[in-house]
C-alpha cells in the first residue's frame, strides 16, 4: 500500500516525460544545457503552493526555495545560500517572496502554546511578528481574517529582511533587482501583488513602470501594485 | 521550429488521443504504463483517477477557459503566435517591440494564473474551497532550488499532495533549522507516508562545490558536498571521466542526504509507531526527464545509523 503511492509519482513521471518529449522533442536536451530562470521564488513548503504550477511557468523558468511559512531569517544559512546562488550567480531579474493564506505557521504563531521540536525556534521570527503588530492582530475577530493578516505582515518583514540582504541590495543598485512581496489566496487560486519591496514605500520604486518577468512560455507584468500575467 | 511547436501546443487544444498516444510512447520503460495499474482501480487510497494525474501542462493546454480568454481577446496575440516565425526572430522581436507590445496588451491580471484556477474550479468547484480546509499531503519532497526541477510537474502531482523544501543541492544538514523545521513538521504534525530526496544529474551546486573558489556565503552550505566526496574518496577517485565522477557524486549526496533525514528523532519515532515514514533517494536526469529511483535500503539505512545516532528511546 505505501508502495503504491511511491509507485505513482513514478510512474507519472515517466507519462510526463513521455508526453514532454511527444510534444517537443528538444525540450529534455535543452534544459540539460543549463538553467537561465529570471525569477528566484521564496515561498511556503506547504503542498497546496506548487509554484511553477500556479505560475503557468515550466520547468527552468522559477529557481525555487520553499520553507515552513516562507520565513526569511537573515542568519538562515540555507536561505541565504539559495539568495546568493539565485542573484549572485544565476543573476534572476526577480525575487519574489510570496505567502498564502490558511497557512499552518502562521496558524502557530498566533497560538500560545508550544509547537514541539525545532519548529519553536524557526517560527521564532514570526512570532516576533506578532507581537510587533498585537493591535493590529487583536483587533481582527475572525481567525481566518487575522491569519491572513499575519501571513501579509510575514511578507513584509521578509521583503525588509531581503531588502537588507547585502547581495539584494548590490543587485538592486547594480543591475534593477526588483523585489516583489505577494500572497497567494488558496481559497481562490490566485496571486496577490502586495505592492512591497523595490515598488513599495520606501523601496527604489520604479512607479507607473512595468517590469515584465518572462520565462519561456509565460510571463508576468508587475505593473501598479498588481501583477498581470501572459501566455507566451 | 522549436518555438512554433511550444506556441502551437500552447494555443491549441491538444486532443485526448494525442495525450493518449504520448503516454502509450512513454510506456515502454519498466515502471508501470500511465494507463495501466495501479491507477485503474477501486480502492482505499486517494489517488486522482487517470484523467486528474494529467501533467500539469496538459491541464494548462487544455483549459476552455483558457483557450477561449486567448482567442477571443485579439489584443493578447503575440508576435510569435505566427508559426513561421522563428526563434532569433522572436527574440529580435521581443526586444525591440517589447514597450509596444506591452501597451497593447491589457487585462493580463494573473492571466494564466486566472486560467488555470478556472479550469480547477471547472473540473471541480469544490476545488479551493477543499485546499482551503487544510493539507494532507503523502509525499514530503526534499529538493534542488533549480528551476529545471519543479516538483509537482515533473510527478504530475497536485496541488496538495506534496509538501516541498527546495535548496541548493538538495542538503539536508544536521544544524540547518529551516530543513529540520520541515522535516519535523511533515512527519509529525502532516504524518507524510514518504519522503523523497531528489537531486539531479548535472547539478551546479555540486559543482561549485569541487571549484577551488572562495564563494563567500554559499561555502558552509557547499562544504557538505565537499564532505560527500570525502566520505566516499576511493570509489569517486577511482572513476576516470569527469562528468561520470560528478553524476556517482550527485548520487552519493542524495544517498547521504537520505542518511541525514533518517538521522532525525521525527522519522526514528514516527517510523518505530506507525512503520512510516519511508525514505527514497531519487535522481532527476534532463536528458530524458525521467526520475531514477536510486532504492536504497530503508531499512537497512535506519538500523545501520541506529548504531550511533538511536533516538527512539523514551
Amino acid at each position: 500500500m505505501e508502495d503504491d503511492h511511491f509507485l505513482y509519482a513514478l510512474s507519472s513521471n515517466n507519462a510526463w516525460a513521455g508526453y514532454k518529449s511527444h510534444q517537443n522533442p528538444h525540450f529534455f536536451p535543452k534544459l540539460a544545457d543549463g538553467q537561465t530562470p529570471q525569477i528566484l521564488w521564496l515561498g511556503c513548503s506547504d503542498s497546496r503552493c506548487p509554484e511553477t504550477t500556479i505560475l503557468g511557468l515550466q520547468p527552468g523558468d522559477v529557481f525555487v526555495h520553499r520553507n515552513i511559512a516562507n520565513i526569511i531569517a537573515p542568519t538562515d544559512i540555507n536561505t541565504s545560500a539559495v539568495i546568493e546562488y539565485a542573484v549572485a550567480h544565476l543573476k534572476v531579474k526577480h525575487v519574489v517572496l510570496c505567502g498564502h493564506t490558511s497557512c499552518g505557521g502562521a496558524a502557530a504563531a498566533l497560538g500560545d502554546s508550544r509547537v514541539g521540536g525545532v519548529l519553536d525556534t524557526w517560527l521564532a521570527p514570526l512570532r516576533a511578528v506578532r507581537y510587533a503588530n498585537k493591535e493590529v492582530l487583536d483587533a481582527i475577530k475572525d481567525e481566518r481574517a487575522r491569519g491572513t493578516k499575519i501571513a501579509e505582515l510575514n511578507v513584509e518583514a521578509g521583503v525588509n529582511v531581503l531588502m537588507a540582504n547585502v547581495t539584494v541590495r548590490e543587485a538592486i543598485e547594480e543591475r534593477g533587482l526588483q523585489v516583489h512581496g505577494c500572497l497567494f489566496e488558496i481559497g481562490c487560486g490566485r496571486i496577490r501583488d502586495l505592492g512591497l519591496g523595490t515598488k513599495g514605500r520606501g523601496g527604489l520604486g520604479l512607479d507607473g513602470q512595468e517590469d515584465v518577468v518572462r520565462g519561456r512560455h509565460a510571463q508576468i507584468v508587475f505593473r501598479g501594485g498588481r501583477g498581470e500575467m501572459s501566455v507566451k | 521550429m522549436l518555438n512554433s511547436r511550444v506556441t502551437t501546443s500552447l494555443l491549441q487544444h491538444p486532443t485526448s488521443a494525442a495525450i493518449r498516444r504520448a503516454f502509450i510512447s512513454s510506456s515502454s520503460s519498466p515502471s508501470s504504463s500511465f494507463l495501466s495499474s495501479p491507477f485503474v482501480r477501486s480502492g482505499p487510497l486517494r489517488f486522482p483517477t487517470p484523467t486528474a494525474t494529467t501533467p500539469s501542462l496538459l491541464r494548462h493546454c487544455s483549459s476552455d477557459s483558457h483557450s477561449s480568454s486567448l482567442s477571443s481577446n485579439p489584443k493578447s496575440k503575440l508576435p510569435n503566435a505566427n508559426p513561421s516565425s522563428d526563434k532569433s526572430t522572436w527574440r529580435a522581436m521581443a526586444e525591440k517591440d517589447i514597450s509596444r507590445y506591452l501597451r497593447q496588451t491589457h487585462d493580463r491580471v494573473f492571466e494564466h494564473n486566472r486560467a488555470w484556477a478556472a479550469e480547477k474550479k471547472k473540473a471541480d468547484p469544490d476545488f479551493f474551497a477543499n485546499l482551503s480546509a487544510g493539507q494532507t499531503p503523502e509525499y514530503l519532497w526534499i529538493g534542488c532550488s533549480d528551476s529545471r526541477i519543479p516538483a509537482e510537474q515533473i510527478t504530475g502531482l497536485e496541488p496538495g499532495d506534496a509538501f516541498v523544501h527546495r535548496n541548493i543541492a538538495n542538503l539536508v544538514c544536521n544544524t540547518d533549522l529551516n530543513v529540520m523545521a520541515v522535516i519535523n513538521y511533515a512527519v509529525r504534525h502532516l504524518k507524510v507516508k514518504h519522503i523523497v530526496v531528489c537531486g539531479h544529474y548535472g547539478c551546479g551546486g555540486v559543482k561549485a562545490a569541487m571549484s577551488a573558489k572562495d564563494l563567500g556565503i554559499l561555502n558552509p552550505w557547499l562544504r557538505n558536498i565537499r564532505d560527500v566526496y570525502r566520505l566516499h574518496e576511493k570509489e569517486l577517485d577511482a572513476i576516470p571521466n569527469e562528468e561520470e565522477r560528478y553524476n556517482r557524486l550527485v548520487e552519493l549526496n542524495v544517498i547521504e542526504q537520505c542518511k541525514n533525514v533518517v538521522k532525525t528523532a521525527g522519522v526514528q519515532q514516527s517510523y518505530a509507531e506507525n512503520s512510516f515514514p519511508i525514505v527514497h533517494g531519487w535522481v532527476f536526469g534532463f536528458n530524458d526527464g525521467l526520475l531514477r529511483d536510486l532504492q536504497i535500503d530503508f531499512e537497512g539505512m535506519l538500523k545501520d545509523i541506529q548504531k550511533i545516532y538511536n533516538l527512539t528511546e523514551s
